[in-house]
């Protein structure tokens, strides 16, 4: 026990030691706050956008939706024209000089039958286009309330603009937490679980590839067996990577403290110092993230070990990782399935298999509610298949560990399983 | 007496269809340097692997230390009291030397203080105390071949296990390296060694077996082994007159192999053919002779000897 101790010790030691442990410290939050919020960011206004509206009404419908959408915040309407020949070309030449975003082609046929037509350089730009959509639906059931005679006064009160509150019910009661909110988090922790289980995993993998070529390995395995080995290095990568979330954790809570600080010295006395929310994390949040991480880690790093130990060089192993990685990524990108319909039989599927519950099970759990017995199932699932996972992967490190030469083929994996 | 160090009974290892490892039977005597001798191939790691325990044979029993049981890939029972070197070296090139050593001293069973004060001890005396806290990869390839040594021997093994020691170093480490053997012996240490450098061997080894093939085909002492095989060689040379040499060197009821350079000859004589004979035919077809020795043979040549018609039957016999 105690050299599986030093195996430990050695693996977490020197993983502090090397300046990437700080330096990831460091950038992690960074680079994760990066990957979730420029997205996001890229998808708010970018800036007003320069078109150009074609009109071919007959009535005032045109002139409406022209001013309408300049008054909002989307658009800018540089002018708006009467259809002649050769405009369309003439305007989407300018599109094509960066001169206009667009343009839009309303006729008294939109009134009619809702048909209109946008034509500009970004047509997947959901906000400009739900935008559109918005302003000349809306426009169009005012004209046509108007021509069956209801009064435009009548109209504009009748006009409503919903403001949906979102609210999470978690164990029958209702939380703080926006469906916003509950999305962000859900995505958190499946990119933070999915770049730890791989980095982590990859770790493993390159530690056991090390001690392979370097022959090491051999001299260990005359000191303690083959099993303990990987244990020791699976345990103490493992402690790395919470040792890493603790800095992130206490680095972020420091952050959040000091910025109340701040915040609080700059602003006037007399009012209420403007902080910064963090999303609601509940300590049962924080155990089922915390599980479900261990546990995906485990059970990817005995593979990741596995793959080590069956390549002779770093190219080799990264070829045969790929499956490890596909098998990972497979959960992590249904994570828009998995927060939109955390009920779905898809989404409980993927919860109880062991190798997508790590990523899937945390991003349900944040999503919506989920039955005491399913997280059980599933841990008891997750629990099983790290056994089976590692009984395998420790028999092919066993014999890995030793062999040089070619890449193992399929059914010399199966003899050294069997072996 | 005491028991011997290590024993292989019959032991067989075989890889998916080729035997590596064939009934091979070996006794090792405390106290000794005792030499693994084979061409590539022979199955000398393979050996050493499963005295090492990290493999198991197929069949047979490795007993090390006089424990009756047999160990299989118990022989991390023992680890504390062996020092191994594999065959190709490296070491945790982020890591610093003391820690390098220290770590490996733990998984010997050293505790971590104890392991230290030793380190430090063994760097100094290799003239690599100022390299104590460098990372391995800023060491030359000789500086970290010694380091590699001084993991080997930290423990105070009471047997080091040496696979294939000198191939790689260069002429300054080879010397530290044979003295750190022959010190060690001097001190009661068993060593075992694997190589195809006969020279070392011949110079180094009390004892040795030679194998080919996975299998054996000589074991003993050194001066044995020799002996056994001495005899069958001899040098004339001729002063003037040869005689009808050439005729009676073609006997081949008398000679195997001849190379004659005229005055001078160098024979291998045949199976079950006296020496004496041939100087007596010598000297009647009127030969002069200046010289007539039996020659002990280099093992070199014994092992040439030996292992040629060994390995190229097994060659013509592929999966055999």
């Amino acid at each position: 026990m105690r050299r599986v101790w030093a195996v430990i010790r050695r693996e977490f030691v020197e993983r502090l030691r090397s300046r990437w442990f700080w330096i990831s410290a460091v950038l992690g939050p960074l680079f994760f706050g990066a990957m979730i919020f420029l997205p996001l960011l890229f998808t708010g206004p970018g800036g007003i956008k320069r078109i150009v509206v074609i009109d071919g009404t007959t009535t005032r419908f045109g002139a409406r939706v022209a001013d309408s959408l300049d008054r909002g915040s989307t658009f800018a309407v540089v002018a708006r024209v009467s259809p002649r020949a050769g405009l369309m070309d003439s305007l989407a030449q300018q599109v094509g000089l960066h001169r206009l975003e667009g343009f839009l082609f309303v006729k008294d046929a939109t009134v009619e039958t809702g048909a209109a037509e946008y034509r500009a350089a970004n047509v997947s730009a959901f906000r400009d286009v739900a935008e559109l959509q918005g302003v000349l639906g809306r426009l169009a059931v005012n004209e046509r309330l108007e021509r069956a005679g209801v009064d435009p006064a009548t109209v504009s009160r009748a006009q409503l603009r919903i403001r949906l509150e979102t609210k999470k019910i978690a164990g029958a009661k209702t939380t703080g937490e926006s469906s916003a909110e509950s999305f962000s988090l859900a995505y958190v922790m499946a990119i933070v679980s999915f770049v730890a289980i791989a980095v982590y995993g990859v770790n493993v993998m390159s530690s056991v590839l090390e001690e392979k070529t370097t022959r090491i390995v051999e001299v260990l395995v005359s000191s303690l067996p083959a099993f303990q080995l990987m244990l020791g290095k699976v345990l103490g990568v493992g402690a790395v990577s919470i040792f890493q979330f603790m800095v992130w954790g206490l680095g972020g809570r420091l952050l959040l403290s000091q910025r109340a600080a701040i915040a609080g010295r700059l602003a006037p006395l007399d009012r209420e110092p403007a902080v910064f929310q963090m999303p609601h994390v509940s300590a049962a949040t924080i155990a089922i993230f915390l599980s479900y991480f261990l546990g995906g880690f485990f059970l990817y790093s005995a593979m990741f070990a596995a793959v080590g130990a069956m390549s002779s060089n770093e190219q080799e192993a990264r070829q045969a990782q790929q499956p490890v990685m596909f098998l990972l990524m497979l959960a992590y990108l249904s994570v828009f399935a998995l927060a939109g319909d955390p009920a779905s039989t898809y989404s409980i599927a993927l919860s109880l298999i062991p190798f997508t519950a790590p990523i899937a099970m945390p991003v349900r759990w944040a999503a919506g509610s989920v039955a005491r017995s399913e997280v059980t199932a599933s841990l008891a699932l997750l629990v099983g298949g790290i056994a089976v996972v590692t009984w395998v992967a420790a028999r092919i490190y066993r014999v890995g560990i030793l062999m040089t030469g070619k890449r193992p083929s399929l059914k010399e994996l199966g003899r050294w399983i069997r072996a | 007496m005491a028991p011997p160090v290590i024993v292989l009974d019959r032991v067989a290892k075989r890889f998916a269809g080729h035997t590596a490892v064939d009934a091979l039977s070996l006794e090792v005597s405390a106290g000794l340097i005792y030499g693994l001798l084979g061409p590539n191939g022979a199955g000398k790691t393979t050996t050493i692997r499963m005295i090492m325990g990290i493999m198991e044979p197929d069949e047979g029993a490795v007993r090390l230390f006089g424990d009756e049981t047999d160990i299989g890939a118990g022989a991390r029972n023992h680890s504390a009291r062996i020092g191994y070197l594999p065959e190709e070296r490296g070491l945790y090139r982020k890591m610093r030397v003391l820690d390098v050593l220290v770590f490996l001293a733990e998984m010997k069973g050293v505790e971590r203080r104890a392991a230290r004060v030793k380190a430090t001890e063994w760097l100094e005396r290799l003239g690599l105390s100022d390299w104590r806290l460098r990372r391995i990869d800023e060491l030359s390839k000789g500086m970290q071949q010694k380091v590699q040594f001084i993991s080997t021997i930290l423990h105070q093994p009471e047997l080091v296990v040496l696979d294939e020691p000198f191939a790689g170093l260069d002429p300054v480490n080879t010397q530290v390296l044979k003295d750190t053997v022959l010190e060690l012996r001097r001190r009661g240490v068993t060593i075992l060694f694997s190589t195809h450098i006969m020279e070392q061997a011949e110079r180094l080894c009390d004892e040795l077996c030679i194998i080919a093939r996975g299998r054996r085909l000589d074991e003993g002492a050194v001066s044995d082994i020799k002996r056994t095989h001495s005899g069958h060689h001899l040098t004339s040379g001729f002063d003037g007159s040869p005689g009808r040499a050439t005729q009676i060197f073609a006997d081949k009821a008398l000679v195997k192999k001849v190379d004659d350079y005229g005055q001078y000859a160098e024979l291998e004589l045949a199976a079950g053919a006296d020496a004496q004979q041939i100087l007596r035919e010598l000297i009647g077809s009127g030969a002069r002779l200046s010289r007539f020795e039996l020659m002990e043979p280099s093992l070199n040549k014994i092992f040439i000897d030996l292992v040629g018609p060994e390995a190229a039957r097994a060659e013509a016999r592929p999966g055999a």
